[in-house]
């Protein structure tokens, strides 16, 4: 037989649903970031590249993916703490713990910005104990760090405690009953098992990182060269209707993150063979 | 090495799932707990591991007259079997059989060809030989309680407990990997223990068999012993199925309906009310009245169960009566439903009913 006969399955209609899924994803995501290409040529390679590592724009790079990292990073170690204390442990104020836990996705970022600048300013409730050991946050890289570990942490709270729920305590008292200390056990039995959730917590929460925006601008201070992320300068040069150089910067910083999300996305892939 | 537990207690919360108890277990030897869910076979189990701890204060588990009581599971030096396997997913099968070995504290740990030779050694005794690269998931359910088993061996414990080791297998894997351990035991004469509410597993793989019912030990004994003389009516109703009468003891008789037997066990009991159980497989069909078959039933209903044939018969009081017989029993006799017969008990066990199930 030539044709092969089409497969039923229970659910109907696989072209109908992948016909959407494509034209939504090419409306939605495609079509305007190709967009974004498409406008930072419009002025030539040559201004594109003096656009996209001018001084000012290359340390905004620096500060936004290094700060992302850290932030990711950070999140990383605290969030996997919280979700498990959250899933393992039993105290009272649990619940609301565990809302509270969201809130940084539900909060506008602007809010979350002027709350994070005010308690961290010199004159904040945290602030000024920091100020009195040297330590001063807003204003600085340190500051916006804050924010984007503020902004990331649900990412990775949300994505690891599902798979700490699924544990099965059997594994810990296999390995403990093999004669292993409780450090081994976290490290080798219950640590591998998290880290694909964790690497899509950290993918997620470094990815978000880098977009922010509002919750950033009000506790860096914005000084050029300093404390200035790449978003603020994309809308700095809108502003001042420099569309070609504002996409430029938004090239570098999709192409960047994409490459760094696919990276994490194929390591994952690969540490996933045993499921 | 041998097993000891004394006068152990556990409460859970407002369950007590274990009343004071004591049990032996002699080196070498592959014992059985036996109960139904709830009757605290796995809390001891896990009590005898380290992964429960007894009430405070209620008694103590003693490896070859060392008492472990306040040991954690680390130091116990327990192999321990999951029913759900509990093997590592992200660990190759060779790794997970090493884990024990590779947790070692630097001093003891075997070196790498040492650990090599163990888990070659190991994998042909659980016949795996060819698999030692791949994940679990990529085994079925008897390969992985095999390599579970394997990997609980390979720290060579010094007791080997299982908890429903065959309990998420499906008949007949279960069948063979039963025999297999038990064959597997008699190569290796590691003390073990394995729960189960299987009684045929129970009764087939054991050396010693323990009866528990609601936290309680009701007998112990070699599978010939708890079948052919059960302690009590639980035990006997719990290893296969039984037919139950009520009736009166006297004198070493006992009064069954208008049918009268004899009760040698009970020569001193005057006038009490009795249980008396015959197996299926205790009771003959005959067409004719007689001094042993004096009681009459009418066959409801036959059902085939491969080598047997069931018949379900009602007595003169409507209570129903089960008779198991041979195919060859039922050709000669053809029973047709509808027909009365004539029982004939044999085997009958008498116990003074002052004891309920």
């Amino acid at each position: 037989m030539i044709f092969r006969l089409k497969q039923r399955s229970v659910l109907p209609g696989f072209k109908l649903t992948l016909g959407y899924s494509l034209l939504y994803l090419s409306l939605v995501v495609l079509i305007p970031l190709s967009a974004v290409f498409l406008k930072s040529a419009t002025n030539g390679w040559q201004h594109f590249w003096e656009a996209a590592t001018a001084p000012r724009v290359l340390a905004s790079y620096k500060l936004t993916f290094g700060m992302s990292l850290l932030a990711a990073l950070v999140n990383s170690a605290f969030g996997l703490v919280v979700a498990w204390v959250l899933v393992r442990y039993h105290f009272p104020g649990k619940r609301i713990v565990d809302a509270l836990v969201d809130l940084p996705f539900a909060l506008p970022t602007a809010v979350a910005g002027i709350s994070l600048a005010a308690v961290y300013s010199s004159h904040g409730w945290i602030g000024q104990i920091l100020e009195r050991v040297g330590i001063k946050v807003a204003f600085t890289p340190l500051g916006v760090w804050v924010a984007l570990t503020f902004i990331g942490l649900p990412f990775v709270v949300r994505t690891v405690q599902p798979v700490i729920e699924d544990l099965n305590t059997d594994l810990e008292e296999a390995a403990a009953s093999l004669g292993a200390s409780r450090w081994q056990i976290l490290w080798r039995v219950i640590f591998p098992i998290l880290r694909p959730a964790l690497q899509t917590g950290f993918a997620l929460a470094f990815a978000r990182a880098l977009g922010e925006y509002g919750s950033v601008v009000f506790i860096s201070g914005n000084m050029p060269m300093r404390t200035e992320i790449s978003s603020l300068l994309i809308i700095t040069k809108l502003e001042q209707y420099d569309y070609a150089g504002a996409t430029a910067i938004a090239v570098v910083m999709l192409l960047v993150s994409f490459a760094l999300l696919f990276l994490i996305n194929w390591n994952q892939a690969r540490s996933h063979r045993f499921l | 090495m041998s097993i000891e537990i004394r006068n152990i207690s556990k409460t859970f919360e407002s369950f007590q799932a274990l009343q004071g108890v004591s049990l032996e277990v002699k080196s070498g030897e592959l014992m059985a707990l036996l109960g139904p869910s709830g009757s605290g076979k796995t809390t001891l189990l896990r009590i005898i591991a380290g992964l429960e701890f007894p009430d405070p204060g209620s008694g103590e588990v003693v490896f070859h007259g060392e008492d472990v009581t306040g040991q954690g599971a680390q130091q116990r030096q327990v192999g321990f079997v999951f029913q759900h396997y509990a093997l590592f997913r992200h660990l190759t099968v060779f790794e997970n059989i090493a884990f024990g070995l590779r947790v070692r504290p630097r001093n003891r740990r075997p070196t790498e060809a040492k650990i090599i030779e163990k888990v070659t050694e190991l994998l042909r005794l659980i016949q795996l030989e060819g698999l030692a690269g791949r994940y679990p998931s990529q085994l079925s359910g008897g390969q992985r309680q095999r390599v579970a088993l394997a990997r609980s061996l390979a720290v060579e414990p010094r007791v080997l407990l299982l908890d429903e080791p065959f309990g998420a297998l499906d008949a007949k894997v279960r069948k063979e990997l039963r025999r297999w351990l038990r064959r597997l035991h008699d190569e290796i004469h590691v003390t073990s223990l394995f729960v189960t509410h299987d009684q045929d597993e129970a009764l087939e793989v054991a050396d010693r068999v323990v009866v528990m019912n609601h936290g309680r030990i009701e007998q112990v004994g070699t599978p010939k012993e708890v079948y052919d003389q059960p302690a009590n009516p639980f035990v006997y109703d719990f290893l296969g199925n039984v037919n139950l009468f009520r009736g009166r003891l006297n004198s070493g008789r006992v009064q069954i309906g208008s049918a009268n037997f004899q009760a040698p066990d009970h020569p001193e009991t005057l006038d009490a009310p009795a249980l008396a159980f015959v197996r299926p497989h205790d009771i003959k069909l005959s067409r004719q009245a007689s001094s042993e078959a004096s009681m009459s039933a009418t066959i409801v209903q036959l059902s085939a169960l491969g080598p047997y044939v069931r018949v379900e018969l009602r007595q003169e009081d409507g209570e129903l009566l089960e008779v198991q017989l041979t195919q060859e029993e039922e050709r000669q006799f053809l029973p047709r439903p509808g027909e009365t017969v004539f029982v004939e008990l044999r085997n009958l066990r008498v116990f003074a009913s002052d004891y309920s199930i």
